[in-house]
């Protein structure tokens, strides 16, 4: 049976409201995702409940949050299938999981070695590895992919015996198209490179293997999955985890202080200095159960459905430049020769339709592209088919208002 | 309203956005007063005309003559170009002291434009104003 998301729209209240009197057709997911209900009520639950600094007191409180807070880790663990609950780091996003990598790998590093990334990261995944290239003398490398997400097979050269780290998305936020994971994973791993994969854009999307993946770092961010914002993951490899060194130090992650010396903390704890957003880490929990709830290939047919519709759409009317992929993707990138995409955006806004118009945070890819930024519609599994058209619908009609002949 | 600005026959610029009762009316009268913006040659968008801080080009030229200030300017971006009609309709052809104690912000507001000025264009919109009072 077809999947509908009209059984989902009661989960997320927000969806229901108008925009400047239309129907608000929420299209920026791969920036954020609504939340739905169960996550709204675990966070109101854990402040209504049992809020308390965890692994410190020792009280009715203290330990009903301290249990709650390490079972959502195991929660997270098993949501992308990681081996251990303890190589799960909390961490205020990709963003940060990315940095704490970079800093905690610089002893490591050395002039002339080489970090080696792709042609389309998402500035996250790529200013903390050229500051820490800056930093040691490493060389920033980058792996051409083409904006279908090819790869030249002679481009293994780019793995060389000098890769130590090797950075790269699952997806394209920009242009929604997956990387060659697997066969850059496999090159990086026979030079010994680290490897890490942000999975900021594929965790809402795609079921996770972290062990099928075998990446050393695994990357990404609570509200981009139905979670709360200020909270994401760092997954890693025990001993990869192990050679970090702590990037922010202080409470927490402690085991004994002097003035002289410090004992770090074992593993998770180690990585996660100062108080933790434990209500982030509750809600986050929860919007693992909730995914875990749905048929998870179901809704990813459904939103690569949405996608491939306004794709097709768009492309038999011709005079728009798409730069995602008909098929196997979630989200539409585009441009329209001659308009701008900021006016095309207030267009749609003043209609209720929210989509991104800009760089996406990836200069250098727009820069590949030949383009200063693209329009984006992004679907998650809340988004119907008449949402699907009317952005259609209404960017036809932006064209032909703004189009001056 | 094809006549070039602020001139002989001035469009009533305030009329015409106050009149707009919700965000696309305003889109479609910002498109409308967009076309009557003269565009400026290419060697006047030099890089020192341009604006930094704003996400479509904006260029902005200020000459002085006999003590009241006129400006062109140019965007690549037609929202924009309009709404830069709106903003030019409030200061062109008055004096230094004149702009600086207008509180220019409120008046756009006044023009149903604050949304230009409250999402992330607004850095562009105020780095408009803040060149033209600093100018
Ligand atoms: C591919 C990708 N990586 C990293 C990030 C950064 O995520 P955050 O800003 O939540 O840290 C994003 C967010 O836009 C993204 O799309």
């Amino acid at each position: 049976m077809a999947f509908d998301p009209l059984l989902l729209r009661p989960l997320f209240p927000i969806l229901a409201q108008s925009a400047y009197d239309h129907p608000l057709t929420y299209l920026d997911n791969a920036a954020t995702t609504q939340k739905p209900l169960p996550v709204l009520d675990a966070i109101q639950d854990y402040y209504r409940s049992f809020n308390a600094n965890v692994h410190r007191g020792a009280h009715f409180l203290s330990d009903r949050a301290t249990n709650r807070f390490e079972q959502a880790r195991d929660t997270v663990a098993n949501f992308i299938n990681a081996p251990e609950q303890s190589h799960v780091i909390w961490t205020k996003g990709a963003t940060e999981a990315i940095n704490t990598v970079a800093f905690g790998l610089e002893h490591l590093l050395e002039k002339g070695d080489e970090i080696l990334i792709t042609s389309l990261e998402h500035h996250a995944n790529l200013v903390p590895w050229q500051q820490l290239a800056f930093r040691t003398g490493a060389r920033l490398r980058v792996l051409p992919l083409t904006s279908n997400g090819e790869w030249e097979p002679e481009f293994n050269r780019y793995f060389t015996d000098r890769t130590r780290i090797f950075a790269a998305t699952q997806i394209s936020n920009a242009i929604g198209v997956s990387t060659p994971l697997q066969t850059m994973l496999d090159h990086a791993k026979q030079q010994g490179a680290f490897t890490l994969v942000d999975g900021a854009q594929a965790v809402a999307h795609y079921p996770i293997d972290v062990q099928a993946l075998d990446c050393d770092f695994y990357v990404f961010s609570g509200h981009k999955m139905y979670g709360p914002t200020g909270i994401g993951v760092l997954y890693g490899k025990n001993h990869a985890l192990e050679v970090l060194l702590p990037y922010q130090t202080g409470g927490e992650m402690v085991r004994h202080v002097s003035y002289q010396a410090t004992e770090f903390n074992v593993l998770p704890y180690r990585l996660e200095a100062g108080t933790p957003h434990i209500e982030g880490v509750i809600g986050l929990a929860a919007a693992c159960d909730f995914l875990n709830s749905q048929d998870r290939l179901a809704l990813l047919a459904w939103e690569q459905s949405l996608a491939t519709h306004v794709y097709t759409r768009l492309h038999k009317e011709g005079g728009i430049e798409i730069y995602s992929p008909e098929k196997n993707t979630t989200l539409v990138s585009l441009s329209v020769p001659n308009i701008h995409i900021l006016d095309l955006n207030a267009y749609l806004d003043s209609q209720g339709v929210a989509v991104r118009a800009g760089s996406h945070c990836a200069h250098p890819l727009m820069a590949q592209l030949g383009v200063a930024g693209t329009l984006r519609a992004s679907f998650a599994c809340y988004n119907t088919m008449e949402e699907a058209n009317r952005f259609c619908d209404v960017l036809l009609e932006a064209i032909d208002l703004l189009n001056d002949e | 309203m094809t006549d070039s600005l602020g001139q002989q026959k001035p469009v009533n610029i305030k009329a015409l956005l106050q009149a707009c009762r919700n965000k696309e009316e305003t889109f479609k009268t910002l498109v409308a007063l967009s076309k009557t913006l003269p565009r400026l040659s290419v060697e006047e968008k030099t890089e020192e005309n341009k604006i930094k801080g704003c996400e479509s080009a904006v260029w902005l030229i200020m000459e002085e003559n006999n003590g009241t200030r006129h400006f062109k300017a140019d965007s690549d971006a037609k929202l924009m170009r309009g709404v830069l009609v709106a903003i030019l309709s409030l200061v062109e052809g008055k004096t230094q002291t004149d702009i600086q104690q207008m509180d220019l912000k409120a008046e756009l507001a006044e023009l149903n434009l604050s949304s230009y000025l409250t999402s992330s264009r607004t850095n562009g919109v105020l780095a408009i104003l803040d060149k033209i009072n600093k100018a």
